[in-house]
C-alpha cells in the first residue's frame, strides 16, 4: 500500500514535470523562432538566402520583395508562412465576386449539371421532343440554353473556371503564399482529375475543404479527409465498392441506397493508390493481398447522394459527416488482414479510419512523403541523407507538415549549390512567376490558364492519379519550350488578352534610353539575384543593330492598330508607353534559360 | 504500285542538306555517329493511332445484319444490306457483316485487303465509364489506374534505338493524350504552324527575338535546357522550311476540314517530311451517341463518315509511303444491343476497330462475334468482348514497329496474336 502510493507521488511528479517542460518547450516554440537557416555556411549572403527562400515557398519573389525578407528576417518570414495568417483582403475581396466558389457540394450539384444531365432532364420536361434532339444543332442549343436559364442552371464549364481562375489570383496574390504552394503540392499528390466526369464537379470544394485547410496540418488528416471527399471517392471509385460477405445491416432497404450500374462488387482502385501513391509509395512493403485486403477494409466508404432528400441517415453503423457516407450494408464485416494487422469482424466503419491511420504512420509513409517534398523543394534528386532526416522529423512529430518542412530547410543540402537553381519551374510556376515579376495585373485569369495548358500542364486536368511528375525533364520538351519562349514574349508586349503589365511603371516610371539600357535594367529588376552578366554580353551586339531595331518597329508599327478582339485594357497597354523594344527586351527575359529555374 | 524511294532521292535529304542555317540538324548528325543506329536515313515506320472517344457503337459500323436478334433489339437504328430506295443499305462485306454506307470509302481498301476489321473487341475490365475504360486502354493496364506511363509512351522505348528527333512521339492534339504520358520524348502539337517563335504581325521582331533565344539557350549553363533549346530551334526551322502553311497533299486530296482530318493532314506532312516519327496519335470525338444516333443519316453517319473520309485522304495523300503506314482507330467500349429510348444506345462493353496498312491481314473481319442471343451477351446486354485490346495492339507494334516486348509495352497480359497483321 505504502509502495503503491509511494510510486503514484513519482509518477505524478514525472507527468508534472514532463508537461512543464513540453509546455514551456511549445511556448518558446510558438513565440519565437526556435530554428536557424545554415545559409552562410553553404556560402550564400542574406539576399541570395532571401532569394533562394521565395524562389522554393513562393510562385516567385515580386519586385522589392527580397528586400523585404531581409527586413524581416528570413526566419522570421518563414515562420509567417508556416503560419499562414497574413491578410489578404484585397484578393479576398476580388474572389468574392466569383459565385461559385462558397458552394457546397450538394449545391454545385444542383446548379451545374453535366450535359447528360441537362439532355436528360429536358426530355423528362418535355421541353424538347426526344425524337428532334440534336437534329437541328443551333436551335436545339438554344432551347437548351433557354431551358437552363429558365431552371437557374450554369454550364458546367463556368464552374471550372472560376475555380481555376480563383487558383491563379491566389497563387498571383496571396500574401500567404507558402499555403498556396503546398495545396498545389497536396492536390497533385492526392491527385484527382477533371477529364472524369463523375467527380468533376466536386473538385472544387476538394481543393477548397479538403486539401488548403490541411495543406500544412498532419498528415493523417489530410489523409482522411481525402478519402471521404466525394472527389477521391469516384475518381478512384471506392464509391461503389462492394463487401462480397456482407453479413449483417442488411435490413437497411437497398432500394434507398441506390446501387450505382457498376457496383458489382469488390472495386480496389483506391486500395491500391492510397498505398501506392498516397502513402507507402510502390517499394513500400505491400503485396496485392494487402490491395484485395484494404479493399475490402474499406467497402461501405461511399457518398451520401445529393439529389435525393438529404435527411441525416442515423441508424447504427451508418456515418453520415458532409458528403461521406458509411453504409454497413456495404461492408464487409469478416476478419481482414493488412501488412500483418488485423480488422474485423464487425469493426464497422472503424476498420477503414484504423487502416487510414496505420498507413498514415508508416514508416514508408514517412520516407515516401518525405522524399516527395524533398523534390519538390529542394532538388530533382535529394539524397538520401536529407530524405532519412525529414522522415525521422515525420515519425517523430506524428506527420507535422510544418515540422517536416522546417527539418527540410534547416539542413545544409537546402542551401547547397546542389540545389540552388536546380529546379526547374513548371508552366504554372513561370506563368504566374512571370505575372508577379512584372506586377502584372490579372484581370482574365483564365488565359493564363490556356498559356498554361499550352505549355504542357493544364492543371486539374492530369489524368493519371499519380499527378504531375515533378522533374524538369519532365517540363523541358521540344514543343513546350518555345511555347515558354513565346510566353514571355506576349506578357511582356502585352498580348494576353485581360492581362495588364506596365513596364514604365515597374522601372518607376522611368524609359530605359536604349535597348541594352534596357535589358541591364530590367534583368536586375526580374531577376535581382543572379549574376546576368553572361546573358546581357551576349544580346548585347544583337541590341546595337540599328538596322534591325528599326524594322522591329517599322514591322511593329504595321500591325499596332488595336485587334477587334481587343479589350480596353489592351488598348490602354499599347498607350502605356511599352515601346516594341522594351517589351521585346522583358520577354527575352522572361523566356531566358535562366528564368525558367528556380 | 507503291514506290519505295530511295533515301537519295528522298525529299528529306534535301531539306536536311542544304536549305538549313546550320546545314545538318545536330541530332541526326549524332545519330548518323552513333553505333546504335546505323542508317539515320532509312525511312522510318510510323504507327498512327487514332482514339475515338466516347464509344463507337461497333454493332452500327460494322453490323452482323443476318442477326436476327440485333434486328428486333433496334426498330429503329437496324440497317440491312438490302439494296433500298433511300440508299440506307449497308455495304455487304463477307454475306455477315454490314459496313456502314457513310463509310462507302472503306470498301476498297477492305477488297484490297489493306484494311482489317477486329470485331468484339474491348477491354477484360468490365467498367463502363468512359474515364476509366479510356485510362485503362492508354495506359494499357486495364486493372491498374496507377501506371504512370502510356502505352504508346512505352512503346517509344522499345523502339531499340534512342529517340533520334524531337519528333519521335507526336501527337496532334492541345494536350498530351494520356497514351503518351511518360519518360520518353513525346511532343504534342496543336498545330504544326504555331511551332514558332511568334509576335502577331510581326516578323522581323519574332525573328530577332528567335536569335536572341537561341543564343541564350545556346549559352545556358544547364544542360536540359541547353540540349532541349538546340533541338527546338532545330525543329522549329525544320518545320518552317516545310512551309507546312501552304501544304498541298498528293493526289490532290482533299482532306475533310474537321479536327480529325487537320490531324491527319499534319501527320501527313511530318511522315513526307522524313523526321523520324515513329508514332503518332489524333483524336476523334462525338461517339457517345445516347441521343437520336440516326442510321444512314444523322449523327453516327457524319462520324463515320469523317473517320473513313479523313483516314482514305491520308492514306491517298501518302501514297508513296504506304509500306511504312499503319494505321490503327480505337474506342473504350461499345455500346449496348438494344437500343435506347431516345434513340441512342447507352455504355456496353466490345466494339470493333480498323486496321489500314499494307502489312496488314486485311479483307477480314477478325475476332468473334457469336449471335446475338441473350445467353451470348455479356451480361445478359452486350456485345461479349472476344478480344483483348493488348492481343491487337501488341500485335500491330510487333508487325509495324516491331516491338515484341509485351512484357514492359502490356504488363501483366500473357496472350496470343490472332493473326491482324501478315506474317
Amino acid at each position: 500500500m505504502k509502495t503503491t502510493y509511494k510510486q503514484l507521488t513519482w509518477f505524478c511528479a514525472i507527468i508534472s514535470v514532463v508537461i512543464i517542460f513540453s509546455s514551456f518547450y511549445s511556448n518558446r516554440e510558438s513565440s519565437k523562432n526556435t530554428f536557424l537557416f545554415p545559409y552562410k555556411q553553404a556560402g550564400l549572403n542574406e539576399r541570395q538566402a532571401a532569394a533562394h527562400l521565395l524562389s522554393r515557398f513562393t510562385y516567385g519573389a515580386t519586385p522589392g520583395e527580397i528586400d523585404e525578407v531581409v527586413k524581416i528576417g528570413l526566419e522570421k518570414w518563414f515562420q509567417n508562412q508556416l503560419s499562414g495568417d497574413l491578410p489578404d483582403d484585397s484578393l479576398n475581396l476580388v474572389l468574392s465576386s466569383f459565385d461559385a466558389l462558397a458552394l457546397s457540394n450538394k449545391e454545385v450539384a444542383a446548379k451545374y449539371p453535366n450535359q447528360g444531365q441537362i439532355l436528360r432532364m429536358v426530355v423528362k420536361d418535355g421541353t424538347v421532343d426526344k425524337d428532334s434532339v440534336k437534329k437541328d444543332g443551333k436551335v436545339y442549343r438554344d432551347v437548351l440554353q433557354q431551358y437552363m436559364q429558365n431552371n437557374g442552371l450554369k454550364p458546367r464549364q463556368d464552374l471550372y473556371r472560376q475555380f481555376i481562375s480563383q487558383k491563379v489570383l491566389r497563387a498571383a496574390y496571396s500574401k500567404n503564399q507558402l499555403q498556396e504552394v503546398m495545396t498545389s503540392f497536396w492536390f497533385n499528390h492526392f491527385n484527382v482529375s477533371i477529364t472524369k466526369n463523375d467527380c468533376a464537379a466536386f473538385i472544387p470544394a476538394y481543393e477548397r475543404d479538403v486539401i488548403r485547410p490541411n495543406a500544412m496540418g498532419k498528415f493523417s488528416n489530410l489523409l482522411v479527409a481525402t478519402a471521404q471527399s466525394p472527389a477521391m471517392l469516384y475518381f478512384l471509385d471506392n464509391f461503389s465498392s462492394v463487401g462480397t460477405k456482407v453479413t449483417s445491416g442488411s435490413t437497411m432497404s437497398m432500394a434507398k441506397m441506390r446501387k450505382p450500374k457498376s457496383a458489382r462488387g469488390l472495386n480496389e482502385n483506391y486500395a491500391r493508390e492510397v498505398m501506392e501513391l498516397h502513402t507507402l509509395g510502390v517499394d513500400g512493403g505491400y503485396t496485392q493481398l494487402d490491395v484485395t485486403e484494404a479493399a475490402r477494409v474499406l467497402t461501405g466508404w461511399t457518398v451520401y447522394p445529393m439529389g435525393v432528400d438529404t435527411n441525416p441517415i442515423e441508424r447504427p453503423g451508418f456515418v453520415h459527416e458532409g458528403d461521406f457516407l458509411f453504409t454497413p450494408n456495404r461492408h464487409d464485416n469478416s476478419v481482414k488482414t493488412v501488412l500483418g494487422a488485423s480488422f474485423g469482424p464487425d469493426g464497422g466503419y472503424q476498420e477503414g479510419q484504423q487502416l487510414l491511420n496505420m498507413l498514415a504512420h508508416h514508416s514508408s509513409t514517412a520516407k515516401f512523403i518525405s522524399g516527395k517534398i524533398a523534390i519538390r523543394f529542394v532538388s530533382d534528386h535529394p539524397s538520401e541523407k536529407l530524405i532519412d532526416k525529414m522522415a525521422q522529423v515525420f515519425r517523430d512529430k506524428d506527420g507535422d507538415i510544418k515540422q517536416v518542412l522546417i527539418a527540410m530547410v534547416t539542413t545544409s543540402e537546402f542551401w547547397s549549390a546542389t540545389s540552388v537553381r536546380e529546379k526547374t519551374k513548371s508552366p504554372f510556376e513561370l506563368a504566374i512567376g512571370a505575372v508577379r515579376s512584372v506586377h502584372a495585373d490579372i484581370k482574365q485569369p483564365y488565359q493564363l490558364f490556356n498559356w498554361i495548358s499550352r505549355m504542357g500542364e493544364k492543371m486539374y486536368y492530369y489524368q493519371a492519379p499519380t499527378g504531375f511528375p515533378d522533374k524538369g525533364q519532365y517540363w523541358i520538351n521540344t514543343g513546350a519550350l518555345l511555347n515558354r519562349m513565346n510566353f514571355g514574349l506576349a506578357l511582356a508586349s502585352g498580348r494576353i488578352p485581360g492581362v495588364r503589365v506596365d513596364l514604365i511603371a515597374l522601372n518607376n516610371h522611368h524609359e530605359p534610353e536604349s535597348a541594352q539600357a534596357a535589358l541591364r535594367i530590367y534583368s536586375q529588376l526580374i531577376m535581382p539575384d543572379r549574376d546576368l552578366a553572361a546573358t546581357i554580353k551576349r544580346l548585347t551586339p544583337m541590341l546595337n543593330d540599328p538596322e534591325l531595331i528599326k524594322k522591329v518597329d517599322v514591322a511593329s508599327a504595321k500591325v499596332s492598330a488595336p485587334q477587334a478582339d481587343m479589350d480596353q485594357d489592351e488598348v490602354k497597354t499599347k498607350v502605356l508607353g511599352n515601346s516594341t523594344m522594351l517589351a521585346q527586351v522583358v520577354g527575352v527575359i522572361l523566356g531566358s534559360p535562366e528564368y525558367q529555374r528556380r | 504500285m507503291v514506290s519505295r524511294r530511295g533515301f537519295l532521292k528522298s525529299g528529306g535529304l534535301a531539306l536536311f542538306g542544304v536549305g538549313l542555317m546550320g546545314g545538318i540538324p545536330s541530332f541526326i548528325a549524332e545519330a548518323a555517329a552513333s553505333a546504335k543506329y546505323q542508317a539515320p536515313y532509312k525511312k522510318k515506320k510510323t504507327l498512327v493511332c487514332i482514339f475515338q472517344r466516347g464509344a463507337m457503337d461497333g454493332l452500327m459500323a460494322v453490323t452482323p445484319f443476318t442477326d436476327e436478334y440485333l434486328k428486333a433489339a433496334r426498330p429503329t437504328l437496324f440497317m440491312s444490306a438490302a439494296r433500298n430506295a433511300n440508299g440506307n443499305s449497308l455495304i455487304d462485306l463477307d454475306g455477315r457483316f454490314g459496313l456502314h454506307p457513310a463509310m462507302q470509302g472503306f470498301e476498297p481498301l477492305f477488297r484490297e485487303k489493306r484494311l482489317g476489321i477486329v470485331h468484339g473487341i474491348g477491354s477484360p475490365n468490365t467498367t463502363r465509364s468512359h474515364f476509366d475504360a479510356q485510362d485503362y486502354m492508354e495506359s494499357g493496364t486495364p486493372f491498374n489506374k496507377g501506371t504512370s506511363s502510356g502505352w504508346l509512351n512505352r512503346a517509344v522505348g522499345l523502339l531499340g534505338h534512342d529517340a533520334l528527333t524531337p519528333f519521335t512521339a507526336v501527337s496532334l492534339t492541345s494536350a498530351m493524350p494520356r497514351s503518351f504520358y511518360g519518360d520518353n520524348p513525346s511532343v504534342s502539337i496543336n498545330n504544326l504552324q504555331e511551332f514558332a517563335i511568334q509576335m502577331r504581325g510581326n516578323q522581323a521582331g519574332a525573328n530577332l527575338a528567335a536569335k536572341s533565344f537561341e543564343d541564350l539557350y545556346d549559352q545556358t549553363a544547364s544542360g536540359l535546357l541547353k540540349d532541349t533549346g538546340k533541338e527546338s530551334f532545330e525543329a522549329m526551322k525544320m518545320l518552317q522550311k516545310a512551309d507546312t502553311k501552304n501544304y498541298k497533299p498528293a493526289n490532290n486530296v482533299i482532306y475533310p476540314t474537321s479536327a480529325l482530318g487537320n490531324s491527319l493532314k499534319q501527320i501527313a506532312q511530318l511522315i513526307k517530311m522524313d523526321v523520324g516519327m515513329e508514332v503518332a496519335f489524333a483524336e476523334s470525338n462525338g461517339w457517345d451517341t445516347h441521343f437520336n444516333q440516326g442510321a444512314g443519316n444523322g449523327i453516327f453517319a457524319r462520324n463515320v463518315e469523317d473517320l473513313s473520309n479523313s483516314m482514305i485522304s491520308f492514306w491517298n495523300d501518302l501514297s508513296a509511303y504506304q509500306d511504312e503506314v499503319t494505321v490503327m482507330t480505337m474506342t473504350e467500349f461499345g455500346r449496348t444491343i438494344h437500343q435506347n429510348g431516345t434513340g441512342g444506345t447507352d455504355h456496353g462493353r466490345a466494339s470493333c476497330n480498323f486496321i489500314l496498312g499494307n502489312d496488314v491481314n486485311g479483307g477480314l473481319i477478325h475476332g468473334d462475334v457469336k449471335p446475338l442471343a441473350v445467353e451470348n451477351l455479356e451480361d445478359g446486354r452486350d456485345l461479349a468482348v472476344t478480344t483483348d485490346f493488348r492481343s491487337v495492339f501488341s500485335e500491330v507494334a510487333d508487325k509495324h514497329l516491331h516491338i515484341s516486348n509485351d512484357r514492359i509495352l502490356f504488363p501483366d497480359w500473357k496472350g496470343d496474336q490472332i493473326g491482324v497483321m501478315k506474317g
